[in-house]
């Protein structure tokens, strides 16, 4: 079995984020949308972490740490928003929310 | 990097002197949300207790002026001049913002039964601006900026009954979060490539290795995308109609101006401090090109696409994506004039946009409305606040005698003598600024030309304190058009960044 | 002082007025109207001051009233900006000064009718007359800038909010056309600034005294004098763009005929009478001087385009039916000698520019103030309706012909003075020979739109579905002139407008001395400028 090296850390943080960015894009449910950030967001995370081991510094795991942190307290503020969406459109879909452009 | 505890625990107590403006703004921003619980009559004390906070910070970040240029908390954090002059700047904008809630009738009480977090969350996203012009380390510019965006979009959405504040506070969160996405994977590649999170050590691996170009490149401009996203410049602006139309208007103000200059003060110390233009190694990525590019489709998109509108607020939207063309002229010069000229465009720029949306939200106090149709006959209406908006607009323009006109002059001054791309900048940029006159003079045309379809000539003049803020912020647009040596001098001893050799 | 006080006075009246309740609407139009007696007085103190014998232009030392103060001074990076708060007058100003003052103080006059907004409406025009005395007087290119520019924005509510029915198209159009021009000029002058020094202090200034002069310039600076250096050529067309629209030449004329039929009549007696002279003195006190070899080059070409103007403008104008625009196009028609004789690049041509200049900013306000007496008792300004107002209104008649005369060059009426030596000088020089002869046909042209008019309006016969009605017997009718409030012939006021500058007209026409003492030691120096730059070129 090969050793597990730092490409495949990487190969597969891109694939994340080709995903997140791919969800972001494609979808047009608003809580989707925010799924795919996070993909994104983990992707960072991933790539933070395996630089860090391969490295040898370790500020890599401490910004992957709040980067986490951080991820979760966006996503508490974005649910709340998306909830009050919903209060106030019926919908998530953020194709119809739109009731500003002239 | 110390490594043992005892060290590190002593090199946070050094660096907690050089954080005094930050505590305090952290003390203020818990006194609020204290103030906030035991007090039933907020809409007064509160804002006041801000103010005095923020003035007290301000002694603070004076006492700061003083201080060596040196770095703090294990190199997170960075006192310079620069970062000084930008803590001002938020300051006071911050109260500026303050000032024109207290008069905002959209926040007023029939809207928003609770304020006092309102305010709490504002001096939470001053304080993230503080520690934007300040972080020095990826990770910190990274917090900072999350913390400016997070409290941002919670100020947005504060009208939660309405649907344009709470569609707009949508939008607003997920660009939002897709950019700072973008901009941690952009971070994350840097780290790979250099190993450093500091910004001051970056430079120094980049100067001294050999480093993947293309990497660096892709990873510059998906950080770019951070940043653009916070300036409002194009390709990043997606956001910025929608949220500066349904956003509450000195929400809007605040945006405008505080998270626009952070975004510059985060830009111009990332880009001139971790990839500078003239490397003293190899480096392929080429930002000065990059930036002439945003800044000209920014200029251009921002302006012609202002012609449309007729809501004054997404007017003013579009008006800010044009000015980011216009600072981003400024940057991209990156030597000390340029720099200068954009501390100065964007102090400014403070001063005329708070003014303009402080006047939209007194005229909408009256008539109900943002739309331009609806300002005709407001000249003999409301005469002064009508003059007062005038001469911000007239400073927006670029037209003399005005503060406005002093910042263009600085920033073609900065452009003019570098070569031919900047002089062709410089060109497009006066020509799309006379076109931007065609649709600020939308609005005097309504307010002076046309007469109100109903006849009505009643005057409606605001507050003798309303009148008096929006006179003395007329006074300074004014006065700094003719007198503005002290604040581009301040500017000049400001734009000494802490450098790393 | 003096040129302190003579600017800012129309801002201290400004400042009084605002403090007047509104509905003091006479107190408000007495105010301005001291302020502009004042600015009358201190030109004739001036002008009584002034000695001719001294030439200015590129040197300060030759200018008089000079007043010098330290204005600004500001790092900019790695260089200090500095500006002057430099005011002076010279050969070049001094008529232009006087002329300002007289047209200010007739357009308050001519304002007194006005009733709509009154106190807004001096507040603004105080600040337009504020910004053009300060143009003319300037001599540091930032000051004159700021000045510049400031008399666009009064004057784009002046027309946009008294104006006529397209009033909103006609103010944007004014205002857009202009700062299109000079937006360009400001990257001029922030060039200029880094290429010239002021020999006094060794460092860089916005002075214009010392742009004129080419030893000035730092040598290897972006705009120095050198051989093909294709910077200046660029900076000099900014420059040119930006007073050329305001003269204006050909093809950029189009915001003058709507600026003018919507404007009220005294905005347009201004707009004629000095705003267009701001042109013609900005090419010959900025433009051509800092930029002498490329003026040389494109001469003929300014030549041409001036005749164009004086050619075109008739046409357009014969091709008018209403009264108003066809003094517009007129307009076009004569500031095209202004360029004609600069372009001549001799001392005769170009007094006869500055005097053109100077006759016509006497004629147009009084052919502005003759349609607008007509169209405030008629209601309309086109030309056909009316006939044989000559029996009825024999005062205005008489203003009407002088007007006329002196408009298409009737000898011993200032027109012709300033025409003809635009002529001669032009004709003088080979290049341009041709075009003055061409340019001649201007006078032909002016003659016949002219004369139409006096013929279709004064002469003959009352119309069909005139202006007023013809009633009584046979042998004895009288005009009816319903909804003309009582008035037909000029009134007392009218009367005061108009008499003073039609007894200059006749004054400079038949004893034009004083003038050309006055202009031409400058003008000279001017001409020697231009002139050396053409021997440089030829070598």
């Amino acid at each position: 079995m090969p050793e597990i090296g730092l490409n495949h850390f990487l190969v597969l943080s891109a694939i994340l984020f080709s995903l997140g960015l791919f969800g972001i894009m494609t979808r047009r449910n608003a809580v989707v949308v925010l799924m795919g950030v996070e993909l994104i967001l983990n992707a960072a995370n991933l790539n933070l972490v395996a630089f860090s081991k391969f490295n040898g510094t370790m500020s890599g795991v401490m910004f992957s740490m709040f980067g986490i942190i951080l991820a979760a307290a966006e996503a508490a503020v974005a649910l709340a928003i998306v909830l009050n969406i919903y209060a106030r459109f019926k919908t998530v879909d953020i194709g119809e929310i739109d009731t500003m452009r002239e | 990097m110390p490594n043992n505890l005892p060290e590190i625990i002593e090199q946070v107590k050094l660096s907690l002197g050089a954080f005094v403006p930050e505590i305090s703004l952290s003390a203020l921003f818990l006194l609020v949300i204290t103030l906030d619980m035991v007090l039933n009559e907020k809409r007064v004390v509160i804002p006041m207790v801000s103010l005095v906070g923020f003035v007290i910070t301000g002694f603070f970040t004076w006492q700061q002026l003083d201080m060596p240029n040196q770095e703090y908390f294990l190199r997170m954090h960075v006192v310079d001049p620069f970062a000084v002059f930008f803590k001002f700047l938020f300051l006071g904008a911050g109260a500026l913002a303050v000032l024109i809630t207290m008069d905002s009738e959209e926040l007023g009480e029939k809207n928003v039964a609770n304020i006092g977090e309102y305010y709490a969350v504002l001096i939470a996203m001053v304080l993230g601006m503080f520690l934007m012009a300040s972080a020095s380390d990826m990770l910190m510019m990274f917090l900072a900026l999350e913390l400016v965006s997070i409290s941002s979009y919670i100020l947005t959405g504060y009208l939660k009954h309405q649907i344009k504040s709470s569609e707009a506070s949508l939008k607003y969160i997920i660009y939002g979060a897709v950019s700072s996405g973008l901009m941690v994977y952009g971070m994350s590649l840097i780290y790979g490539l250099t190993g450093q999170t500091n910004i001051y050590e970056i430079a120094k691996f980049i100067s001294a290795n050999e480093v993947d170009e293309v990497t660096l490149t892709l990873a510059a401009l998906l950080v770019m995308g951070g940043f653009g996203y916070k300036i409002g410049a194009v390709p990043f602006h997606f956001w910025s109609p929608d949220v500066y139309e349904g956003a509450p208007t000195p929400v809007t103000a605040f945006l405008s101006v505080g998270s626009k200059a952070a975004g510059f003060a985060m830009l111009i110390r990332f880009f001139k401090v971790a990839i500078p233009a003239e490397p003293t190694g190899e480096l392929a990525f080429d930002w000065v090109n990059f930036f002439a590019l945003i800044a000209l489709v920014s200029m251009l998109l921002g302006n012609f696409a202002a012609i449309w509108q007729s809501n004054v607020k997404r007017m003013l939207a579009y008006s800010s994506i044009a000015h980011a063309g216009y600072l981003l002229l400024g940057v991209l010069v990156a030597d000390d004039l340029g720099t200068q000229a954009v501390m100065f465009y964007l102090a400014a720029y403070t001063v005329m946009t708070v003014g303009a949306f402080y006047v939209v939200i007194l005229i909408a106090n009256k008539i109900g409305s943002d739309d331009v149709n609806d300002y005709r006959g407001l000249g003999k209406r409301m005469p002064l606040t009508a003059a007062a908006l005038t001469v911000f607009l007239v400073s927006l323009t670029g037209l003399p005698p005005t503060v406005g006109f002093i910042g263009k002059y600085m920033i073609f001054t900065a452009l003019l003598g570098k070569g031919t791309v900047f002089l062709t900048l410089a060109i497009i940029g006066v020509l799309t600024s006379a076109v931007s006159l065609y649709y600020y003079f939308k609005i005097p045309l309504n307010m002076y030309l046309r007469e109100s379809e109903d006849g009505a000539e009643t005057p409606m003049e605001s507050s003798a304190f309303a009148n008096a803020l929006a006179a003395f912020l007329m006074i300074l647009t004014i006065g700094f058009g003719l007198f503005f040596t002290p604040l581009a001098n301040f500017a000049k001893n400001s734009v000494i960044m802490l450098v790393m050799n | 002082m003096t040129l302190t006080l003579i600017t800012f006075l129309p801002l201290i009246a400004a400042l009084i007025t605002l403090l007047i309740p509104k509905e003091q609407k006479q107190t408000i139009r007495l105010v301005s109207l001291l302020a502009a007696v004042g600015q009358v007085i201190l030109a004739v103190v001036i002008w009584q001051n002034y000695n001719p014998s001294l030439a200015g232009v590129d040197d300060v030392s030759k200018f008089q009233f000079v007043e010098r103060a330290a204005w600004f001074s500001v790092e900019l990076g790695g260089y200090t900006v500095s500006a002057d708060y430099l005011m002076g007058i010279d050969g070049l100003s001094v008529t232009m000064v006087i002329l300002t003052a007289i047209v200010a103080l007739v357009g308050v006059g001519a304002s007194w009718t006005i009733e709509k907004s009154v106190k807004s409406y001096f507040v603004l025009y105080n600040l337009m007359s504020m910004s053009m005395m300060g143009c003319f007087l300037a001599l540091d290119f930032f000051l004159f800038y700021i000045f510049w520019e400031v008399t666009l924005i009064p004057m784009y509510f002046l027309i946009g909010i008294w104006g006529g029915k397209n009033r909103e198209y006609a103010a944007i159009k004014f205002f857009i056309y202009t700062l299109v021009g000079s937006v360009l000029m400001l990257l001029a002058i922030i060039a200029l600034y880094a290429s010239v020094i002021d020999p006094e202090t060794g460092r860089n200034t916005f002075s214009m005294v010392a742009m004129a002069n080419q030893q000035n310039f730092i040598s290897g600076s972006a705009l120095a004098p050198s051989e093909g250096n294709l910077l200046r050529a660029l900076a000099f067309f900014a420059l040119f763009l930006a007073f050329v629209i305001k003269v204006p030449m050909v093809p950029f004329h189009t915001w003058l005929p709507d600026a003018h039929v919507e404007a009220p009549t005294p905005i347009s007696v201004v707009l004629a009478g000095v705003l267009l002279k701001l042109g013609g003195y900005g090419l010959l006190r900025i433009n051509f001087p800092i930029f002498p070899e490329v003026f040389q080059q494109f001469a003929w070409w300014i030549a041409l385009f001036g005749v164009i103007s004086i050619v075109y403008g008739a046409f357009c104008a014969i091709a008018q039916t209403d009264f108003k625009k066809m003094v517009a196009y007129s307009s076009v028609s004569h500031m095209g000698f202004v360029l004609l004789g600069i372009a001549a690049v001799n001392s005769l041509g170009m007094s006869g520019a500055m005097l053109q200049m100077f006759s016509h900013g006497l004629l147009s306000p009084m052919m502005f103030l003759l349609v607008g007496v007509i169209y405030e008792r008629a209601h309309t300004r086109e030309m056909d309706k009316f006939g044989g107002l000559a029996k009825h209104m024999p005062v205005y008649a008489g203003f009407i012909m002088l007007a006329f005369m002196g408009n298409l060059g009737m000898p011993a009426l200032s027109g012709f003075v300033a025409e003809a030596f635009v002529f001669l000088g032009a004709f003088a020089v080979e290049q341009t020979r041709l075009l003055s002869v061409i340019g001649t046909l201007g006078i032909l042209l002016s003659a016949a739109y002219l004369l139409r008019a006096y013929k279709a309006m004064f002469t003959g016969e009352r119309k069909p579905n005139a202006a007023y009605e013809v009633e009584g017997h046979h042998g004895e009718e009288h005009a009816h002139f319903h909804d003309w409030k009582g008035k037909v012939d000029l009134d007392g006021r009218e009367i005061a407008l108009l008499a003073p500058l039609a007894a200059i007209v006749i004054i400079i026409g038949v004893y034009p001395a004083p003038v050309l003492d006055l202009i031409m030691p400058s003008l000279n120096r001017v001409a020697e400028i231009l002139s050396a730059a053409a021997n440089v070129a030829m070598k």
